[in-house]
């Protein structure tokens, strides 16, 4: 096949595009080990429960936009309800027991979806304003990959403002490094907890919400997504904001090419790229010594 | 026996602990049961059972003995089976090889994760191992399909082993004692692997790592062995697997696998050596059932298994030996 | 020691005895499993609920051979473990009839078990038991012989949407032998083939595809994945404006699909399918079925619960018809010379090599105009005499098979 430009060109978009729910998805489960110590097996379970609230959200109100919101909402309050009822009460055990209690609530919840919407999937549709692409010449932009990009990059944005300037972003910092000293300041950790838990199950939820339009939603879409969103942690390295970002992005990149160049390939050019990277550089991209 | 436990007081660590002791008549117990087991319940499930249970106690070796957590281990599982597969369907060889030939398939895979992730810990491993597992999962998936069949499964003609004597493995319960005497036989491998100065320095670094570097050990020498030796049962218990489906199938390699294995380990009790082999049969023996009776079978096993994290995190077998524990720790101090 | 000894002992006892009072007679006449969990359970609870409905229907009639008729269901997960494990547990209890499945390779495993052990199975999916090595005297199959759907959409095809076509297709035993039948197809009507793309399964992003596709200009694109696969390619074609341009041409098309691609399953989508419930219009003998599957469960039925109650129904048939409820030596020369008009029209069982003689129906989107459940018009039907190549030629493979063996692209 020949490659011109055009076509190289539309591969980055896509895979920027891509890359932008990996960036969502993996950001979202970096800040909850980072700061919880807990590897949330149910990271593809929120995905999911974003994409139906979203549905739900929708159907009732009929606004896309509506929706969008009211998903992240929903759903990280769905989240900080687990961890304040649940989670929370496993803190300070063996590392296993909070991964293990995330992978039962992944096994459980898609039973209820699926109680609760039926079987089959739910459609999502585009936004009439982001429907549809851009031509210019042979070259092809679809307006909701291009929305999915300016939403990744407002996202980390912000989330770069909310870690480096707000108290709250600041302390949730300081907590990643330290709990124990946070908590001798009197600040209370138990709460940071919950917000840093809803904040990365919120980002979860946005990268299902963003993503349904485009794949099948049905109670059972978050299953494989666990293992990839957890192949860009461990390519941008542990509990690195950075990391996931630029992890997410490589990513994108590699399916998007591979899926061109070698379809066979595709599901596992992810893996590959990891074990590269391992390879490489053991910590991962952005791996800070003493975290692993 | 109180005698022995005097003696063995006095020098560095306790192989015989009263623990250690109620293990191994468990262990006894459990493989008396197994004689009887395909009489009490369905052949096909009572063979499953011990595949799995075999499987369950060779991921313990590392979650449980070593502290090292694994998502991977359907990697093992599934390079096992089809290891044990390809060699019997391209090779056309006998059974005894195609065992060989699935515990090195899982040795293989086990040496591949352990060169990535040896040194990395807790969650870390976890994910590396699952990523890992899963991309044998999409190799043999897609790329390797030529050879494996991908999701049409490597069939296998009808099996039997003609040595030391005739067994007509299409038979159901031949096939179960088939399997059954394997399984015992590499619960006893194991147990006498977990009872040597070995077995104690993975204790050792499960409780406190530091100290046992501290104490001149090589860890990742360590670690890394009883990666292979998880590796190495794993892949027996694959093999097995394949010869009592009659099929390598694509299914055994998803990451569900290694969660289901992780579930039925935590069942049981990861900090004892009988705990998988139970909770693997009470996992299996209950999942079989309530699927019988409602087709969101998945919501009671994640509930269930939330709650037993939350209310007894040692499992069914791990809390009776805390119990017992507890009830003996009067006399003993 | 002792203690352990005797606990051991009575455990067996109690073992024993309980294995000497199992029930001697079969707890059902046919085992059923569907994988009900897991990412096919749309579908899988279609084949189960066709199947309640035949059984309902012969037990308001009174029954079988004067006694009411009982099946079991089971989950089979999508696994071949379980679906093996349910299938030894049924034979164990003494059913030796048994069907079900949605997976052509778990079906083909099943299949080859079955035949091993002498039990009469029937498949309800889409499969190749019929084909090659493959075949076995106790197989059947109410679904459909793979690469039929494909060929009758070919046909429908080349004649209607043009000649210049591209394939994607899963990269399995199931997508090549799309491919193949519309590549032997093309040959005879002198379509222009422009080239072919492997997907694996589980692929969920197809846009990367869509610039070669616009670059190449063909008259159709044929779809040949199912599932979230099929789901995610539609909606991104639409999404992409790749839909607007050029047909989709679909091997496998069903009702959940067309659900879950909203008003990107328009009019450009042709898909092919064993049986739609709007059928009942031409033919009579379906309106019951259609009638009281949608006042039960709220929604009309799709092929798939179509396939399950076929093959319950003609099982029951061929009971009736051969006075025994377990012998399979009579059950199955029953089956083979049976003819029925139930959903589709006549049909029966080829004797040569038990596959069904189903109708193709070609569907047709309905966009933005699709309404409830209703998402996809009839028009066209291609008959079995177009699609099915003889019994000889398919245990040889040898038309579809040496295209199967050197695709291009692979």
């Amino acid at each position: 096949m020949e490659l011109s430009w055009e076509i190289i060109l539309m591969q980055v978009i896509m895979g920027l595009a891509l890359g932008a729910i990996y960036v969502l998805l993996a950001s979202g489960l970096s800040i909850i080990f980072g700061l919880l110590d807990v590897l949330n097996f149910a990271h593809g379970t929120f995905y999911m429960l974003g994409a139906y609230a979203m549905f739900t959200a929708i159907s009732l109100c009929g606004n896309f936009w509506v929706g969008l919101v009211a998903a992240v909402v929903i759903v990280s309050l769905i989240g900080g309800l687990f961890e304040i009822t649940l989670l929370k009460r496993l803190y300070g055990t063996d590392q296993i027991y909070p991964l293990l209690l995330c992978f039962g609530l992944g096994i459980f919840i898609p039973d209820i979806i699926k109680m609760a919407f039926g079987l089959i999937g739910k459609v999502v549709d585009y936004p009439a304003m982001l429907q549809g692409a851009t031509f210019v010449g042979n070259l092809i932009l679809p307006k909701y990959r291009i929305f999915l990009v300016v939403l990744m990059a407002l996202v980390l944005l912000a989330l770069y403002v909310f870690m480096k300037k707000t108290s709250i972003g600041m302390i949730i910092r300081a907590a990643t490094r330290d709990r124990l000293m946070v908590n001798c300041l009197g600040i209370n950790v138990s709460r940071v907890w919950t917000v840093g838990f809803m904040l990365g199950i919120g980002l979860a939820a946005l990268a299902g919400a963003v993503a349904a339009p485009m794949v099948q939603t049905i109670p059972n879409m978050g299953d494989e997504m666990t293992v990839e969103a957890f192949v860009v942690v461990v390519i941008g390295g542990l509990g690195s904001l950075g990391g996931a970002a630029l992890g997410g992005l490589i990513l994108g990149q590699v399916v998007s090419f591979v899926s061109l160049l070698a379809p066979d390939w595709s599901n596992v050019s992810i893996f590959l790229t990891m074990a590269l990277i391992l390879v490489l550089r053991p910590r991962g991209l952005f791996g800070e010594e003493g975290r692993d | 026996m109180s005698a022995k436990q005097k003696t063995q007081e006095t020098t560095s660590y306790k192989p015989y602990s009263w623990q250690a002791i109620l293990e191994f008549r468990a262990m006894w117990v459990v493989l008396a049961l197994g004689l009887v087991l395909p009489f009490v319940i369905s052949k096909p499930l009572a063979t499953e059972i011990m595949v799995y249970a075999l499987f369950a106690l060779a991921f313990n070796l590392l979650l449980g003995h070593t502290g090292i957590i694994s998502f991977g281990h359907a990697g093992y599982l599934g390079a096992g089976a089809y290891a044990g597969a390809m060699v019997v369907y391209y090779g056309g060889v006998g059974v005894w090889v195609s065992l060989l030939a699935a515990m090195a398939g899982g040795t293989l895979v086990a040496v591949l994760i352990g060169l990535l992730a040896v040194k990395r810990k807790g969650a870390y491993f976890a994910m590396i191992s699952l990523a890992i597992a899963q991309m044998l999962y999409f190799l043999a998936l897609s790329p390797f399909k030529r050879w494996t069949d991908g999701e049409d499964s490597l069939k296998l003609p009808p099996l039997s082993v003609d040595f030391p004597f005739h067994i007509d493995l299409s038979d159901q319960l031949s096939l179960y004692y088939f399997v059954f005497v394997i399984v015992a036989l590499a619960v006893l491998a194991q147990w006498r692997i977990l009872s040597s100065p070995f077995g104690h320095a993975l204790k050792g670094i499960r409780e406190n790592e530091d100290r046992i570097r501290a104490c001149g050990f090589d860890i990742t020498r360590i670690k890394f062995l009883s990666i292979i030796y998880s590796g190495l049962f794993s892949g027996l218990a694959g093999g097995l697997l394949a010869i009592y489906l009659g099929a390598a199938s694509i299914t055994i390699l998803f990451w569900m696998t290694s969660g289901i294995v992780v579930m039925q380990t935590v069942l049981g009790g990861t900090h004892t050596f009988m705990g998988p082999f139970i909770g693997t049969a009470v996992f299996l023996y209950l999942r079989n059932n309530i699927s019988n009776y409602t087709d969101r079978w998945e919501m009671w096993v994640g509930a269930m298994f939330m709650a037993l994290i939350l209310l007894f995190p040692e499992g069914i077998w791990g809390t009776i030996v805390q119990k017992i524990g507890e009830r003996r720790r009067p006399s003993a101090s | 020691m002792k203690r352990f000894l005797v606990l051991t002992l009575l455990a067996g006892l109690c073992a024993l005895a309980f294995a000497s009072t199992a029930p001697a007679a079969p707890p059902a006449d046919v085992g059923w499993e569907f994988p009900l969990s897991g990412p096919y359970g749309a579908y899988a609870e279609e084949m189960k609920r066709g199947v309640e409905m035949a059984v309902d229907e012969w037990n308001a009639k009174g029954g079988v051979l004067g006694k009411p008729v009982k099946v079991l269901v089971r989950d089979s997960e999508l696994k071949a473990d379980v679906a093996l494990r349910r299938m030894k547990e049924y034979v164990d209890s003494g059913i030796n009839i048994i069907g079900g499945n949605l997976s052509g390779g778990i079906s083909m495993v099943i299949n080859q078990w079955a035949n091993k052990n002498k039990v009469l199975y029937m498949s309800t999916c889409h499969n190749s038991l019929g084909q090659g090595k493959d075949w076995g005297y106790y197989g059947f199959t109410t679904g459909i012989k793979s690469y039929m759907t494909g060929a009758a959409l070919a046909d429908f095809a080349f004649e209607k949407l043009g000649k210049k076509w591209m394939v994607i297709a899963a990269d399995y035993r199931w997508g090549h032998d799309q491919v193949a039948a519309f590549l032997y197809k093309s040959k005879q009507v002198g379509g222009e083939f422009l080239g072919a793309i492997y997907t694996p399964i589980g692929t969920r992003d197809f846009s990367a595809y869509v610039p070669q596709i616009l670059a190449k200009k063909p008259d159709f694109l044929v779809l040949s994945v199912f599932g979230s696969d099929l789901v995610s390619a539609i909606k991104q074609f639409g999404e992409l404006g790749l839909s607007q341009r050029v047909k989709l041409a679909l091997p496998k098309t069903a009702m959940p699909i067309m659900k879950e691609c909203g008003a990107s399953y328009n009019e450009n989508v042709y898909g092919a399918a064993t049986w739609y419930w709007t059928l009942y219009k031409k033919y009579p003998n379906a309106k019951p079925f259609v009638d009281s599957y949608t006042k039960k469960f709220g929604r009309p039925p799709d092929a798939d619960a179509d396939s399950g109650y076929v093959g319950a129904y003609t099982l029951f048939m061929a009971m009736e018809k051969a006075g025994t409820r377990t012998d399979v030596a009579k059950i199955i020369p029953a089956l083979e010379g049976l003819k029925w008009n139930l959903n589709h029209g006549p049909e029966e069982f080829r004797k040569c090599d038990h596959v069904r003689t189903q109708t193709v129906v070609i569907l047709q989107g309905l966009g933005t105009k699709a309404k409830g459940w209703d998402q996809a018009k009839v028009i066209a039907e291609v008959p079995p005499s177009k699609t099915m190549l003889p019994c000889d030629v398919d245990r040889a493979d040898t038309v579809y098979g040496p295209i199967r063996d050197h695709l291009p692209g692979k």
